[in-house]
């Protein structure tokens, strides 16, 4: 109405990039938003994961809720998830939710016919979509050295004359309905430091205290320079916002020596990703989600009549 | 024994509406949202915009209790707004904030990729 606006411009800086890993700065924009992501990257960003195993044939030392368990969370590669349907908002299919549309079929075959322990892994899983397949971890620059790791995640092993037959539906769905569907392995951010040696204090110091300073910090956050002798900050990241610095100063009985402020609007992100969904495009998933929640939430056209009560026009309505 | 089931948490049923709004009675320019199977995710940030508008007097948000699937949020404003009018001004601006960060970070991205 009086076209005033209160958004914010925030900035991103990325430090680091690779496929599972995106390491990058927000600034300008608050902890609720920084908490916001973080916490829909993690429970409300949609993937896929299987949700229904009928097993045909078990004979292995596991039963069949156990491996059932174990297919589920076997992360699924899951590019369609933001474009799928969920299961229940299905109209295609006749109800069981298993039609093309919201499901995603596997099946599985292992029987160990030689004397070797059969490791049966989810590179045995086979799809019926090819672009929803189990992650594949193995680095493609190493493969020669370890052929361990090629193998997959191992869901059971089998003995001589063992067998293990099963089908499998993978659907959407988000980890706050069940972990499974998590995409996230670690989302943490961190309030950038800002840390301020008072130099003239510095001087002060003797060569021991300056070291006594540098080593009580837990994590290589100042060094001490060899040639000018100085206490230095190293690396402000490192500091984990112990205060064990800042004691070790105040017990030396020179307190305002080191101040450390957090900074209220400047976030380092660390966003790790299962391999479901690629690090960056979780970032951006997440903020389509959150998007979509806000959309959600927004007061309906009805509602507004019913505010004529309030605001001038209504106190003056009222006399006031 | 008597725990929700899990799809509780974000599935609104049938007949609830998502978001209803109570005015208060004793205070002039003050309603109640209560906002169904959402929680602190949408509550804090909702809150935090709500703070930054200059006609706003009061924002708060609560779970009433962690087992129901449902936050209320209390605005209160000066007579040159309305509580809807500064919840709708809230959803829009955090709506135009979230495009900018999307557009900022998909620049950032393709910007670090192209340099390989």
């Amino acid at each position: 109405m009086d076209g005033a606006s209160y958004q914010r411009f925030p900035k991103v800086k990325i430090r680091e990039l690779k496929d599972d890993y995106v390491k990058f700065e927000l600034r300008e924009t608050d902890a609720s938003m920084a908490n916001a992501l973080r916490r829909v990257m993690i429970a409300e960003v949609p993937t896929i994961a299987i949700d229904l195993v009928e097993i045909e044939v078990n004979s292995s030392v596991l039963n069949d809720e156990f491996i059932a368990h174990r297919l589920g969370l076997i992360p699924l590669t899951s590019e369609r998830a933001m474009s799928m349907r969920f299961s229940r908002d299905c109209d295609a299919c006749d109800g069981d939710g298993q039609c093309e549309f919201c499901s995603v079929e596997f099946h599985l075959r292992a029987k160990c016919i030689n004397d070797q322990t059969l490791d049966v892994t989810s590179k045995d899983l086979y799809s019926s979509d090819h672009t929803v397949v189990p992650v594949d971890f193995s680095d493609p620059g190493s493969g020669f050295e370890n052929p361990e790791d090629q193998r997959g995640i191992t869901i059971v092993k089998l003995r001589k004359g063992q067998e293990l037959r099963l089908r499998a539906i993978a659907r959407k769905g988000i980890g706050k309905d069940h972990a499974k569907w998590s995409p996230a392995a670690t989302v943490t951010f961190m309030y950038e430091p800002e840390i301020h040696i008072n130099e003239e204090m510095m001087e002060t110091l003797s060569l021991e205290e300056k070291t006594s300073v540098v080593e009580s910090s837990p994590t290589k956050v100042f060094a001490l320079n060899p040639q000018t002798q100085q206490v230095e900050v190293v690396d402000p990241e490192a500091y984990t916002y112990d205060d064990e610095v800042l004691k070790k100063v105040e017990a030396m009985g020179k307190p305002g020596l080191i101040e450390i402020y957090a900074k209220e609007d400047s976030f380092i992100f660390t966003v790790e990703s299962t391999g479901a969904v690629k690090a960056s495009q979780l970032v951006i998933n997440a903020i389509d989600v959150l998007k979509q929640k806000l959309d959600a939430v927004r007061l309906l056209e009805d509602t507004v009549e019913a505010d004529d009560q309030f605001g001038e026009l209504g106190a003056h309505m009222r006399g006031g | 024994m008597n725990a929700p089931d899990r799809y509780e948490r974000f599935v609104v049923p049938e007949g609830t509406k998502k978001v209803s709004y109570e005015r208060d009675t004793k205070i002039i320019n003050a309603a109640s949202f209560t906002i169904e199977r959402e929680d602190h995710t949408i509550g804090n940030i909702v809150r935090m915009q709500l703070h930054r508008d200059g006609n706003v007097l009061f924002a708060g948000y609560k779970l009433p209790h962690p087992l129901q699937y449902k936050i209320i949020v209390r605005v209160h404003t000066t007579s040159q707004s309305s509580p809807m009018q500064a919840y709708n001004l809230a959803i829009n601006d955090l709506d135009k904030e979230l495009d900018h960060l999307k557009a900022v970070f998909e620049a950032e991205v393709a910007r670090v990729s192209g340099e390989y």
